[in-house]
């Protein structure tokens, strides 16, 4: 319920507090995970050197999601019916005045998921809810058990397999519902069961249902005709549907992501155009015409006023999330067209301290953006095809 | 909008009041309140010559509150933004950042005395520490709206904002800081007043969260709760037994919900010890308009109202 934008919070705090007596040392701690398109195995880089800390090997080519704490990298496998945890080895522990930063190697951790074709990873809150295609199924786990080396979870079945997503809320479990007629298509709705599996209420409807974010204390679910925005109520989640404005040409989001330090959601409408939704704002959408098709994009949780999107000219474009426009763009890599198959290798961003950092798989080489200037600083080399980037970290008080 | 102002001004200039005619000219003062007290003093002080956009409205939680954008928006386009201090609000820093805002931020809690943090569970807090980490949380108490004499350096505080950033309004602001200030000493009096008719033996009470401090500073009700002065942090277990031990000790004599946080841990607190929930109280927002609370005057008689009726009822 008292959902925080952490990042930003901790940062502030640590900003404001200067004054504040202390033996202990601030320091800042930035790490990259970086999987590859073609080869079983994540690297740990450090973020500010480019260093590499180390390598895992997973089951398959994988893809990678990290937690809210940033305490865990969780490396989704569908083609390899796993998944397998990595402790980042970066915790700040959040003591109201201060965070403390703590630091140790990062290591695969003993704790895997097995199931048919993971696919949608949701944290809320410390709750992971691991959503697996091929049955039709939802593991929930918490993070403190994964971190402990506990795989134990709970499971949670729709009525048939499909590519769906869960979301472990408020001690109830949010699930898509299949479409009956058509599994293979997307699903059609939300499904709240509580602790006991007992189904609470209606279905929400939601045709055409795929993409998922978290912002602060509210969630958006994307479908074909508008998002279902879910926050904590009294007894249960509370689910509203927010249909798209009429001022919006016809489209829909497929992708979200959460605003962090600002409440607010990104995502695509269409190829080439992105969306900026207040859902507790008369003007609930705002959107954003692209030079050309989406590749990625990915919010500053460090720069609240930014997120980034990278596009198949090979450009990386800075959006202004207060004024709603892209207020600079750079050339960073050769096209990388959206013909083909969704998951070829494409670049994808992530933010980690002042830098914005891009893979570039085809080239071997992750390109560095300076935030404040957004102008490219350096290029670090990276073996095969980097892929799927996330970045944890920030500041703390080392004792 | 602004024309028809200016017309409707020119042709009825004779009945306009002093402090009117100027307002009628210029344009208004943006300012950015953060929460639905301060918004309710801007309004008393600079009346129409100023236009307030609040960040956090009526039963709003400023603890917590996630800024929008379109906060970040109105915050860049501000002339002043009004704001507590102390910590009162956490996002603050962040949205004064996004929206990189040229405006005066004015903490309205200048002139204040802080008051720390209670400690009223000690043992609680030796508990948390055992397990190898002190806990500091903020400890100054950011509600000083709370004490009505506080209030008045609110108000103050506001009244030089505005003269600094529009002096040709300074008289009127002054004026109607000086006529708020008159009617806050008042609604005070009826505070005192209150409190003195309630016996001292019943005079301890149970909220959510620590947002009593300065009242119970000024006027000598104590505030128990089982949340801290933010409503951030989750309350631990103990602090709850704690709570619920006083009452069984007949030490507390009511127990009430906030109008801004949830109510099920004082919904349990009442239950495990037979009190029924004495009302709600207007903690760290105003109400809505139409609600018992919508300006800051009608949230200090509707909580002492609140308060009497539920001890002298019990
Ligand atoms: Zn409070």
């Amino acid at each position: 319920m008292l959902h925080l934008l952490k990042t930003v919070s901790v940062a502030a705090l640590l900003a404001g507090i200067a004054a504040t007596a202390s033996f202990a040392e601030e320091n800042t701690a930035w790490r990259l995970f970086i999987s590859d398109h073609g080869e079983p195995v994540v690297r740990a880089l450090d973020a500010g050197s480019g260093r590499e800390l180390g390598k895992f090997a997973t089951k398959v080519p994988t893809s990678l999601a990290r937690s809210d704490s940033g305490k865990t990298i969780f490396a989704v496998q569908g083609k390899g019916d796993i998944v397998q945890a990595i402790s980042s080895g970066i915790s700040i522990g959040d003591h109201g005045d201060h965070g403390d930063l703590k630091i140790e190697d990062a290591k695969l951790l003993d704790v895997e998921f097995a199931g048919k074709k993971p696919s949608h990873f949701v944290d809320h809150g410390g709750d992971i809810a691991l959503f697996f295609d091929g049955e039709g199924v939802a593991r929930t786990t918490s993070e403190t058990d994964v971190l402990d080396g506990k795989a134990d979870f709970r499971e949670t079945k729709t009525d048939a397999p499909h590519h769906g997503l869960a979301v472990a809320f408020d001690g109830h479990v949010l699930l898509t519902e299949p479409n009956k007629e058509k599994p293979d298509e997307l699903p059609v709705g939300i499904r709240v069961v509580d602790a006991s599996g007992a189904q609470v209420g209606d279905v929400h409807s939601c045709p055409g249902l795929h993409g998922e974010a978290a912002s602060g204390n509210i969630l958006a679910i994307a479908c074909a005709k508008g998002l279902l925005i879910v926050k904590s109520g009294d007894k249960e989640p509370s689910i509203e549907f927010l249909p798209y404005s009429e001022t919006l040409p016809e489209g829909k989001t497929t992708t979200l992501v959460g605003g962090r330090g600002l409440q607010y959601f990104l995502g695509n409408y269409g190829p080439s155009a992105v969306v900026l939704i207040d859902s507790t704002s008369k003007e609930a959408f705002r959107r954003i015409e692209l030079p050309t098709r989406r590749v990625h994009f990915a919010v500053d949780p460090v720069r609240p006023k930014f997120a980034y999107v990278f596009t198949e000219d090979g450009m990386i474009h800075q959006l202004d999330v207060v004024s709603g426009a892209i207020t600079k763009s750079l050339p960073l890599t050769d096209p990388y067209s959206m013909d083909g198959h969704w998951s070829d290798p494409r670049p994808r961003i992530a933010v980690a301290d002042d830098a914005i950092y891009v893979t570039d798989p085809l080239k071997s080489t992750l390109h560095v953006i300076d935030a404040k200037s957004f102008e490219k600083t350096k290029d670090i080399s990276v073996e095969g095809k980097p892929f799927n980037i996330v970045a944890v970290g920030g500041s703390g008080e080392t004792h | 909008m602004l024309k028809t102002i200016r017309l409707a001004a020119l042709m009825s200039v004779i009945t306009l009041t002093p402090f009117g005619l100027a307002s009628a000219f210029a344009e208004p003062l943006k300012v950015v309140a953060s929460f639905s007290v301060i918004e309710d003093f801007a309004k008393n002080v600079g009346g129409d010559r100023i236009e307030v956009t609040t960040i956090v409205g009526p039963d709003g939680d400023a603890h917590v509150y996630e800024p929008k954008p379109a906060d970040a928006v109105a915050m860049s386009k501000a002339d002043v933004v009004l704001v507590n201090g102390l910590h009162f609000e956490g996002f603050l820093q962040r949205l004064v950042e996004a929206s990189a805002t040229k405006a005066t931020i004015v903490e309205l809690t200048k002139g204040v005395e802080p008051i720390k943090m209670k400690e009223e569970f000690e043992e609680a807090e030796e508990g948390e520490a055992a397990d190898g980490h002190a806990h500091h949380h903020g400890d100054t108490d950011p509600h000083a709206f709370q004490s009505i004499a506080n209030a008045k350096i609110y108000v103050k505080n506001i009244a030089e904002a505005f003269c600094a950033a529009d002096a040709a309004g300074c008289g009127a602001y002054k004026a109607n800081a000086d006529a708020y200030t008159q009617k806050l000493t008042e609604t005070e009096g009826e505070v005192k007043a209150a409190i003195a008719s309630i016996p001292e033996s019943k005079r301890t009470i149970i909220t959510s969260h620590d947002a009593f401090g300065y009242f119970e500073h000024e006027y000598g009700l104590t505030f128990l709760a089982p949340e801290g002065i933010s409503t951030e942090a989750e309350p631990s277990a103990a602090d709850v037994a704690a709570l619920i031990r006083q009452v069984r000790e007949d030490k507390a004599s009511a127990v009430f919900v906030e109008n801004i946080t949830n109510t099920r841990l004082i919904e349990q607190i009442a239950s495990e010890t037979g009190l029924k929930v004495g009302g709600t109280l207007y903690s760290d927002a105003l109400s809505f308009k139409g609600g018992p609370a919508s300006t800051y005057i009608d949230m200090m008689r509707n909580n002492i109202t609140t308060i009497k009726g539920a001890i002298l009822g019990s």
